[in-house]
């Protein structure tokens, strides 16, 4: 596939160090007074971006909700107070430590990295138990995993004196408990490390993925994206960015105990991360400034002594500002300040040359000879018969369509074939390979693809990225066929005009378009419509029949179609099934069917 | 055997109360799809309720009903500030905005109250204990187990007989069908939130009384092993929800009479972790509620 450099690197890139130097520029002018107070906020200000960018990396691209980020982050930063306080200091914190533990004499480079080392290796376990129990955006399971983490470290970090010193007075590095990193060059490079990689990982193809799966779990898994590996690596990514800049933290306090990396921190960070917007890098360093100034004046207003205002400015109004900005974005703009914004847009909208629409270059045909076959399929929903020995077939360069009354079980036979609903018998074939039993990703690699009745686009994402991600797991995985170029499916869909806009703020027929030039994206042999005109006026249901088929020409594959509207199903139709009470009561060209009296029975109710 | 019939009891004491926070937070992810973190600022604003009503002069037999109807009012505005608006929103910003609700909560409590524990006298009877032969059994579990029945059985009648819980019971089925079938999500979704908060009423006087103490994280606990026995249980199921509760307190009192000496800290560590692993081998939870998404 065509590769935009400018976009998916170079912009990104000079976003990023543009991010950074705003936000040094900003805190070295901040504290240009040479206030210790204003250094020391500043400096917690920076390694707080660090920790809000690794939760970033994996609940902004994934969307699963994290709570247990910062138990990585109490993992790393007791493993490193371990590793790094001198012995001479440890005997007398800890002097029965395991493990010979108490003996060891590192460096703070050298434990950062044994640090990262050790939390990867947790990471990848939780990721395993993520993965298992089917993690995906909002979903529970994750939740409560990620708080069992959180709870657990909690608990040992409180309970294994031996090793951390318990929770009354934890582990520190010098007999204050002063800050003992000296300057600031390890925060600078570890911070504009986390903004370069958050960003860049956005532009990858794993980052691509999920953001898919992020946006429509289901839709993606239909077009052939399984989202587990992908999830896996931002997990990694994520915690190791958390490590560094939890290690940070701790030797910046220089001391460490439970409490440091518990309920307060993650509520802090977590803030942080949605009220810029979670899905931007940009928004995530907007979010941890807006948040770190707002807590500072609250903490100071709160000290206040204003006549009338007593009842405000009291203890707690942090945690008050901070709770209720956690609400308040919730509840009006969930997606934060700069939703999925990010500097490097608009920096590529001003370097980048003019476009012009790709010419709808033909792809020579290959003379595909595939076949789909879905023989004697029944299902039952409860004591409910959906389908009742069904099927159909369909050859290459070939319209086939599924008519029938509502609830004649045409979605559901549908649904059987693309994997999403199990049958209770029958068999589903591509030339000849049976798909039963396939996962839906799996089918969608084996060459189908569909569409949905009520869209299931990528919502967040543009014109162009739905399409695109779809085309890079048919680059990968559909490598057989010639597939056209992204610019060209778009233009083909008639969405030149829109291409970077969001999916959500398509118009109804733009997106019907969208998700049949999604599924092409694919490089099916069969593009499987569920009542592609649905919702449209007669003229653009018209208009969809040439859409359908010159879509269907670009990429070489047949087509069955679910549809309500007659003009539409004769117009495009080679050949029709009719489906009444999950059985097949006909088939036949669209002129036939017509006049088939069964049909007519099925569709009117005259008995017959 | 006497041991074991008393851990059976004293589980049953427990998870009798998490039974009844649990069914709270199923019955409103039945209706809204959320997942109620705040659950537990129920108990907290009663823990606050009884004890100040301690400290002007009531008893118990005042402050248990005057608990229900604090806990009831106090769902119903959390209803009306945080949840309504997010109605049908994507899970992610559901679950956050439970969160916010249980952080800002607890801040205000921080904020006007104290950040500190406060305390106030349990009844003397919860300690006392009854001999039957070999086996002495807590007078406190009786009661509670006794209460959770009544309260079960209540609502029950109240699912199974009402125009009201055959509208919930359908809603937590099929949202969407529901509602297009003429069910007023509005009314649906308001008795949700009265019923999690008699629910979570009974369960607040049982919980206050061991405890006897309040503070702006009391709720924390609660909500957690509501949300926990909810869990369990495949959260869309409200005999699920009874079940994950009645299995959680079993559980517990098994590992702390088991844990040897000096680990009985770990013992929620290890709930919570058993919890994680029941997900991973099975993410549908105990009770299988079978949700087909619909394409």
């Amino acid at each position: 596939m065509q590769t935009d450099p400018l976009r998916r690197a170079i912009a990104p890139t000079l976003g990023s160090v543009s991010l950074f130097l705003l936000l040094l520029g900003g805190s070295l002018l901040y504290s240009a007074n040479g206030e210790a107070s204003s250094n020391s906020l500043v400096t917690q200000m920076l390694i707080n971006a660090v920790v809000v960018l690794g939760l970033q990396i994996y609940i902004g691209n994934t969307g699963v909700l994290s709570f247990g980020h910062i138990g990585f982050g109490a993992i790393a930063g007791y493993t490193f107070a371990i590793c790094a306080i001198s012995p001479e200091r440890k005997l007398r914190q800890i002097p029965n430590a395991p493990f010979g533990l108490a003996e060891i004499d590192l460096t703070p480079l050298q434990s950062g990295m044994v640090a990262l080392t050790l939390t990867i290796i947790v990471a990848f376990v939780i990721g395993l138990a993520l993965s298992r129990s089917g993690a995906r955006s909002g979903a529970v399971a994750a939740v409560v995993i990620t708080l069992a983490l959180l709870f657990v470290v909690h608990e040992v970090a409180r309970n294994w004196i031996d090793l951390t010193r318990g929770g009354k007075t934890g582990l520190s590095f010098s007999p204050l408990g002063n800050a003992t990193l000296q300057g600031k060059l390890p925060i600078y490079l570890i911070l504009a490390g986390a903004i370069a990689l958050a960003r860049l990982f956005k532009e990858t193809r794993a980052g691509r993925l999920a953001q898919a799966a992020r946006e429509d779990d289901l839709a993606a898994r239909v077009m052939g994206i399984d989202p587990a590996v992908q999830q896996m690596i931002a997990l990694l990514l994520s915690v190791a960015v958390v490590s560094a800049g939890s290690a940070l933290r701790v030797f910046e306090l220089g001391s460490i105990n439970p409490r440091l990396f518990f309920f307060d921190y993650t509520l802090l960070t977590l803030t942080m991360l949605i009220v810029g917007g979670r899905n931007s890098v940009a928004g995530t360093l907007v979010g941890v400034v807006i948040i770190t100034a707002g807590s500072e004046l609250t903490r100071n207003l709160s000290g206040m002594d204003v006549s009338g205002m007593n009842w405000l400015l009291r203890d707690g109004l942090t945690d008050i500002f901070l709770g209720g900005a956690m609400l308040g974005f919730m509840i009006l703009r969930p997606a934060g300040l700069l939703g999925n914004w990010e500097l490097d847009h608009w920096l590529y909208q001003r370097l980048r040359r003019a476009e012009s629409p790709p010419a709808p270059t033909p792809i020579p045909a290959t003379a595909s000879r595939s076949v789909l076959q879905a023989a004697k399929v029944t299902v039952h929903f409860g004591g409910y018969q959906a389908l009742d020995n069904a099927g159909l077939e369909a050859t290459a360069g070939e319209v086939v369509g599924l008519i029938g009354p509502n609830g004649a079980g045409k979605t559901t036979l549908l649904n059987v074939i693309t994997g999403l609903v199990k049958s209770d018998s029958g068999r589903v074939e591509l030339n000849g390979a049976v798909l039963t039993g396939l996962s839906p990703y799996g089918i969608a690699r084996s060459g189908l693809a569909r569409t949905f009745q009520n869209f299931r686009l990528f919502s967040a994402l543009s014109v162009r990225e739905n399409i695109g991600v779809v085309h890079l797991m048919a680059t990968r995985f559909r490598q057989n066929r010639t597939l056209p170029p992204v610019d060209t499916l778009v233009a083909q869909a008639g969405l030149w005009e829109h291409r970077d806009r969001r999916a959500s703020e398509l118009d109804y027929g733009s997106a019907r378009r969208l998700e049949l030039a999604r599924a092409a994206a694919a490089g099916p042999d069969f593009l499987l419509l569920d009542e592609p005109t649905s919702g449209m006026s007669d003229h653009e249901s018209i208009n969809m029949i040439d859409r359908v088929r010159s879509m269907a020409e670009l990429i070489g594959a047949g087509v069955v179609v679910i549809d309500h509207d007659l003009n539409f199903i004769t117009g495009i139709c080679d050949r029709v099934y009719v489906l009444d009470q999950g059985r097949i009561i006909a088939v036949g060209t669209p002129a036939e069917i017509s006049v088939n009296p069964a049909v007519q029975a099925a569709y009117l109710g005259t008995a017959g | 055997m006497i041991e074991l019939i008393q851990q059976i009891i004293d589980g049953l004491g427990r998870g009798g109360i998490y039974a009844l926070l649990a069914l709270g937070i199923a019955v409103i992810f039945g209706v809204m799809h959320l997942i109620n973190f705040a659950h537990g600022e129920l108990i907290t604003v009663s823990a606050y309720t009884s004890y100040w009503l301690f400290a002007s002069g009531f008893n118990w037999w005042f402050i248990a009903p005057t608990v229900i109807v604090v806990a009831v009012l106090t769902a119903v505005i959390i209803e009306f500030v945080a949840f309504r608006w997010v109605r049908g929103a994507p899970d992610f910003t559901m679950l956050m905005t439970s969160f916010g609700v249980h952080f800002l909560v607890q801040a205000l409590f921080v904020m006007y109250v104290s950040a500190n524990f406060r305390q106030f006298p349990r009844p003397g009877w919860i300690f006392d204990t009854w001999r039957i032969g070999d086996l002495s059994l807590e007078v406190f579990d009786l009661a509670v187990i006794a209460a959770t029945l009544v309260t079960l059985l209540g609502t029950y009648w109240l699912l199974q007989r009402t125009m009201f819980g055959v509208s919930l019971r359908a809603a937590a089925e099929d949202f969407d069908t529901a509602r297009l079938m003429g069910i007023r999500s509005n009314r649906v979704i308001r008795g949700a939130f009265v019923l999690s908060g008699v629910l979570a009423g009974v369960a607040a006087i049982f919980w206050l009384m061991r405890s006897g103490q309040a503070g702006p994280t009391a709720g924390l606990n609660p909500m957690l092993k509501g949300v926990l026995a909810a869990l369990i249980g495949g959260l869309g199921s409200l005999s699920g929800a009874v079940l994950g509760g009645i299995t959680l307190g079993l559980v517990e009192v098994l590992l702390i009479s088991r844990l040897p000496g000096g680990t009985a800290g770990l013992t929620d560590g290890i709930v919570f972790l058993l919890i994680a692993l029941l997900f991973v081998f099975r993410p549908q939870g105990l009770i299988t509620v079978r949700r087909v998404e619909r394409v």
